[in-house]
């Protein structure tokens, strides 16, 4: 087994003791139901007390990048729904050593914080600069279509 | 500085007003007075007076002032260390030896002496080479009752008879010394220079360290109130935890292993035992290498004595709360730290092991509020069963004699967590607060993932296992046991739906009675059964495409679902599943289906998303419909509901005393559907016109066809109006359209939607209502103005239009084109200024890129040249701007406008084209320089940089005249960013330009320009490398 492939084994091991509420993450499995560790599936609910709260959105993260499924209205998610984790942490970008736990927790920031300097995609950037009531309509929306169970 | 000084409080002249200031630090007082006192306190430990001020007070009477002085030596220490000579430092050791003695001969508080410690350890950081055995010497101190001199060290007896002849609480002080050592000596970098000999002087005092818990590790003999073993434990645990740390390091390992066994005889004293488990819980599951086989050998019989038995059946029936888990979570970190012995080896001790791990998924009460040890003993299950895996996948050719006894343990796993997710009475589950709610769910899904694990060992006859539990639990009206068999085949649904081979299992399930149950409106089914049998249809839709005889069935009992406030929502969601992927099946049912929804409708009011989700299914069966004329007279009768709706809507809005709130139909109107007070009507008519666009926009995707037909480019266009009823509805919902829009012409989401059902047919080859004649859409577009709400997603759509029209017949693209672009380049030209709405921005560059890299006779078309010639300088305004995302789209525009050459031009009219362009960029080129060298020259963000390398490689590779324009603007210090034309030279400039010539648009282009953007915004960086 690779080195990689340990670190995320003990990643798999530690999210399995200790996740924050309402997420989960989970290693795809291949054709053969052998779980592919560098692949994984979560879900991230949207934050208490802000307009994201009841939705959960599902990320298909494979490191260091991650992907909605489906593509995400957000400023910072590419239309493809790719999210570049880097902007979590713009200076030190990713780095193996950050843990799953933190990119969900941080992704789940960015829902409601998102960040105005590196825009991803004109229409929820544009929306949420220019029409911030009409953009909370659509959140709101979004959030409905993607309610936790 | 002289405001802060006002602020300060005097330096104290005498020690009874600094006495006075520490007491007054210790009490309750107001922080910004505390914060007074701290600074000038601190003032004073700095002062060169500092050493003198500890020494007077660390025989106070006091502890809390006590505890002052011997914080004021760390600080001195810490700061003035250089400054203490050999001679004084050594004295200066014997003098706080001897005061953390007297502080436990005085009786002082333990605070006072563990800081004292503390100050000792922070002395051996800094003179570790001249105290190199501190432990020992410290305990021969401790022995004396006084501080000595180290060299006399070499006279005294053996560690062990010292150490032997301390009472108690020296001893305890000893460990208390040894055990700050080591965490405080841990925490600094051992690679250090600075430090790496502190560690290498501190590793030689592990042979003492062991003498110390040896003895520490003894019940005390003579007074049982003193015991030692506490703190020995905690000292071994930090000890340990630096030996890994610090490994490999065989020896100081090897010191330490000596020290287990007396550790494990902790586990009999009750009131360690909470201590005990945690150390060893601890090193199992982090440092598993650090026990010996005859450390496992000896905790593998400390778990088959009856003392661990009581543990284990109070485990299992006690109460979570009180007693802890302490010892179940030691059985499981036992069982990870061994799980591959356990797994291969059959003896009767790993067997018996594994079966009372499997027991630990069987304790007393409710996941999870009150059994704590079923999640955690899950994930050990979890870790042997994906062991299980990787051994069966990696070894086949081995006997695998193991394997039985394996799956045995795995039946009893699966057996307890059945039993276990089984939902508590509703009142009980009402009493539980919303943590607990939720971690139930979560344990289920740790379940579910188990389970799936599971699957891939054992495959049918998991599955057969659950039918039978389902079958015997429907046969007992065993509802809880019931919900959790279906729980249990829902989450096989991802590994076996789509494998006809299990469907004979499936079927004794989906044909049992229990579906008959499930229909019955007032049935005996509770809530939760329902809802997980519900999911079950839904996650086998695979299932029911191949056996579509339930399927009428399924679909029917999912219906009856739809106007449950609790189901409703995850039945229409089921039902547009099953409909949308067994379509062609369920032709025949279109009109029982629209009856249903018409039903629905007139009695109340659905949720907005739920109906959207019907109408969807509805429109996927009509769309399977493969007469023409069938189709379409089903789709209008849907589509006849969502019309009358936007005349409601329209009229409403005209005429607001036509509101009625007792009718259903203006019941729909109302978003959230309880308000608290009524909404104006308007915004009531606004929202019935909005709720039926939504499902207009859900029939569009229904609609969509999932087959793929073939295309051909060159075929002669079908003439979209071959079928007149198709003509007249396409008119029809297109009228539709344009009046609501007109009528509710302040709402964004109403042009949102619009584009969204345009989008639905663009994607479309064959003929559909919602497959609009090219002519009709671009009427559409070209009647928006710059003021039109949502313009920049309109141009976007215009983008995914052309898109589709290239995908099309040709002959259709070139007229539509032509009346577009000057379209988009209007709406660009009403913009204020071209960074005022950056999606009109992003879009409008786009839709011109596109129409230019297929057709730019389309684009220098001589009556568009005014238009042209301000969208060139339009989009050089934005490659200056700096928003990222039309700057990145102007990037690649001018890229690819440089690269246009002749050949790609097919057009008869080439030449002059190629004249306009050649004309174009002489004028243009330069300019474009200017724009790049700005950005380039620290303009630009850095990640930028990699797009606009895009046209600078295409200007050098394709325009002979390129490296004069760069030079040109290169020159120009007005274009580079601030301080950047001071920072980087004439030279620096020309060997840039030289270098990025010269690489001739070649992919290091890209660190170049990222090396001149750095030099530029002055980092530290050297252009000569």
């Amino acid at each position: 087994m690779s080195l990689c492939q340990n670190r995320l084994q003990e990643e798999r091991k530690q999210w399995r003791k200790d996740h924050p509420f309402g997420f989960y993450a989970r290693p795809q499995k291949n054709a053969q139901g052998v779980l592919d560790l560098k692949v994984w599936e979560c879900g991230i609910p949207g934050k208490e007390k802000t307009i994201w709260e009841g939705g959960l959105f599902k990320l298909i993260v494979t490191f260091p990048d991650g992907k909605f499924v489906p593509p995400l209205f957000h400023p910072n998610v590419y239309p493809s729904g790719t999210v570049c984790l880097s902007i979590l942490n713009e200076e030190e970008a990713w780095k193996p050593a950050i843990t799953i736990k933190q990119i969900l927790l941080g992704v789940q920031d960015l829902l409601n914080d998102p960040n105005p300097e590196s825009p991803a995609q004109a229409e929820a950037y544009n929306m949420f600069k220019k029409d911030r009531a009409q953009y909370e309509r659509r959140i709101k929306q979004i959030v409905r279509e993607n309610a936790a169970p | 500085m002289a405001d802060g000084a006002m602020a300060q409080l005097p330096l104290p002249t005498s020690l009874a007003e600094v006495e006075a200031l520490i007491r007054a630090l210790y009490q309750p007082n107001p922080p910004e007075t505390i914060s007074k006192i701290q600074d000038v306190l601190h003032r004073l430990q700095r002062s060169p007076e500092g050493w003198q001020l500890a020494q007077s007070l660390i025989a106070h009477r006091e502890d809390n002032i006590r505890f002052y002085a011997a914080l004021t030596l760390i600080i001195k220490l810490n700061r003035d260390s250089a400054g203490l000579g050999e001679d004084d430092a050594r004295g200066l050791l014997e003098s706080i030896i001897g005061w953390t003695i007297q502080s436990l001969v005085d009786g002082a508080a333990n605070f006072v002496t563990k800081k004292l410690c503390s100050a000792l350890v922070t002395y051996f950081m800094h003179f570790s080479h001249l105290w190199p055995n501190c432990i020992r010497h410290f305990i021969y101190c401790l022995d004396l009752g006084r501080g000595a001199p180290v060299e006399s060290l070499d006279d005294a007896l053996q560690t062990d008879i010292l150490v032997g002849k301390l009472d108690r609480r020296k001893l305890n002080v000893a460990i208390w010394f040894a055990t700050t050592l080591v965490e405080e000596v841990g925490k600094t970098d051992m690679t250090a220079p600075k430090f790496i000999q502190v560690h290498g002087r501190l590793v030689k005092n592990a042979s003492d360290a062991a003498c110390l818990l040896a003895r520490g590790f003894e019940p005390p003999a003579d007074n049982p109130e003193l015991k030692t073993q506490g703190e020995a434990l905690s000292c071994f645990q930090a000890w340990i935890l630096y030996a890994q740390r610090a490994s490999p390091n065989p020896e100081l390992v090897g010191q330490l292993r000596q020290l287990v066994s007396p550790a494990i005889n902790c586990f009999a004293d009750e009131s360690l035992f909470q201590a005990t488990a945690e150390l060893f819980s601890d090193v199992l599951a982090n440092y598993s290498a650090f026990f010996t086989d005859e450390h496992y050998n000896a905790l593998a019989s400390l778990f088959e004595s009856p003392w661990a038995a009581e543990h284990y059946q109070r485990l299992l029936h006690g109460n979570h709360h009180e007693d802890g888990i302490a010892f179940g979570l030691l059985m499981l970190a036992y069982g990870d730290a061994k799980v591959q012995d356990l797994m291969h080896n059959t003896d009767r001790r790993s067997q018996q092991f594994l079966e009372s791990l499997s027991g630990l998924l069987a304790a007393d009460g409710y996941l999870v509020g009150e059994d704590t040890i079923f999640v955690p003993a899950l994930e050990f299950w979890s870790t042997f069963i994906e062991t299980m895996i990787d051994t069966t996948y990696s070894d086949e050719e081995a006997a695998q004699t193991w394997k039985p006894y394996a799956e045995q343990h795995l039946k009893a796993v699966v057996m307890n967590c059945w039993r276990k997710i089984q939902w508590p009475p509703a009142e009980t589950f009402a009493e539980w607060d919303s943590t607990e709610r939720v971690a139930f769910g979560d344990a289920r899904k740790d379940v579910t993932d188990m389970l799936q694990s599971v699957f891939t060992l054992e495959g049918l006859s998991l599955v057969s296992f659950f039918v039978g539990l389902f079958l015997q639990a429907l046969a007992a009206q065993s509802w809880p046991e019931l919900e959790a068999s279906a729980f249990c085949l829902g989450a096989l649904s991802d590994c076996i739906s789509d494998d006809a081979k299990y469907d004979h299992e499936l079927s004794k399930v989906f044909a049992s009675p229990f579906f008959d149950l499930l229909g019955q409106a007032h049935g005996p089914i509770p809530l939760r059964l329902r809802q997980t049998g519900l999911a079950l249809i839904e996650r086998y839709c695979e299932y029911f495409e191949r056996n579509s005889q339930f399927l009428p069935n399924a679909l029917n009992l999912l219906f009856a679902a739809v106007g449950d406030s609790v189901l409703g929502g995850p039945s229409a969601r089921s039902i547009s599943t099953l409909c949308s992927s067994c379509r062609s099946i369920l032709t025949g049912e279109a009109a029982a289906f629209i009856r249903h929804y018409q039903s629905i409708r007139s009695s109340q009011v659905l949720d907005s998303l739920a109906e959207e989700r019907i109408v969807l299914s509805i429109a996927s069966i009509i769309q399977a419909i493969k007469d023409e004329d069938q189709r379409l007279g089903m789709f209008e009768e849907l589509y006849n509901f969502l019309k009358n709706d936007f005349e409601l809507a329209v009229q409403l809005k005209a005429n607001p005393s036509l509101l009625n709130l007792q009718h259903p139909d203006f019941l729909r109107g109302l978003d959230p559907p309880n308000p608290q007070s009524v909404p104006p009507v308007e915004e009531i008519a606004l929202q019935i016109a909005l709720r039926s666009m939504r499902c207009l926009a859900s029939m569009a995707k229904g609609m969509q066809d999932v087959k793929e037909h073939p295309i051909d480019l060159d075929s002669e266009p079908q003439s979209h109006h071959a079928n007149s009823r198709l003509a007249g509805l396409q008119e029809n919902i297109m009228r539709v359209l344009v009046e609501v829009q007109r009528v509710f012409n302040a709402s964004g989401e109403a042009v949102e939607i619009i584009c969204n059902i345009f989008r639905a047919g663009f994607s479309e080859t064959e003929p559909g209502p919602f497959v609009f004649p090219p002519d009709v859409v671009t009427d559409y577009f070209v009647q928006q103005r710059f003021e039109t709400p949502r313009i920049g997603t309109l141009l976007s759509t215009a983008c995914s239009f052309v898109g589709s029209l290239y995908r099309g017949p040709k002959v259709y693209v070139p007229a539509q084109l032509a009346r577009l672009l000057p379209w988009v380049i209007s709406i660009l030209q009403a913009l204020p200024e071209p960074e005022a709405d950056t999606e009109v921005s992003l879009n409008g560059i786009s839709f011109v890129d596109k129409v230019m890299s297929k057709y730019p006779e389309a684009v220098f078309h001589p009556a568009h040249h005014s238009l042209v010639e301000f969208f060139f300088l339009f989009s050089l305004k934005v490659l200056d701007g700096k928003e990222p995302l039309p700057k990145g789209a102007a990037a690649e525009f001018w890229a690819n406008f440089i690269s246009l050459k002749p050949s790609s031009l097919s057009s008869p009219s080439e030449n002059n084209i190629q004249q306009t362009l050649s004309a174009a960029m002489s004028h243009l080129g330069p300019l474009l320089a200017r724009s790049l060298v700005s950005n380039i020259s620290g303009h630009a963000a850095r990640s930028e940089l990699d797009k606009l390398s895009e046209p600078l490689k295409k200007l050098v590779t394709t325009q002979v005249e390129a490296q004069g324009w760069l030079q040109q603007a290169l020159l120009d210090d007005s274009l580079f960013g601030a301080g950047a034309a001071e920072r980087v030279g004439r030279e620096e400039r020309e060997m840039f330009l030289r270098r990025v010539v010269g690489l001739r648009g070649a992919r290091a282009t890209n660190q170049v320009v990222r090396e001149f953007w750095m030099a530029c915004r002055g980092s530290n960086f050297s252009y000569a490398s």
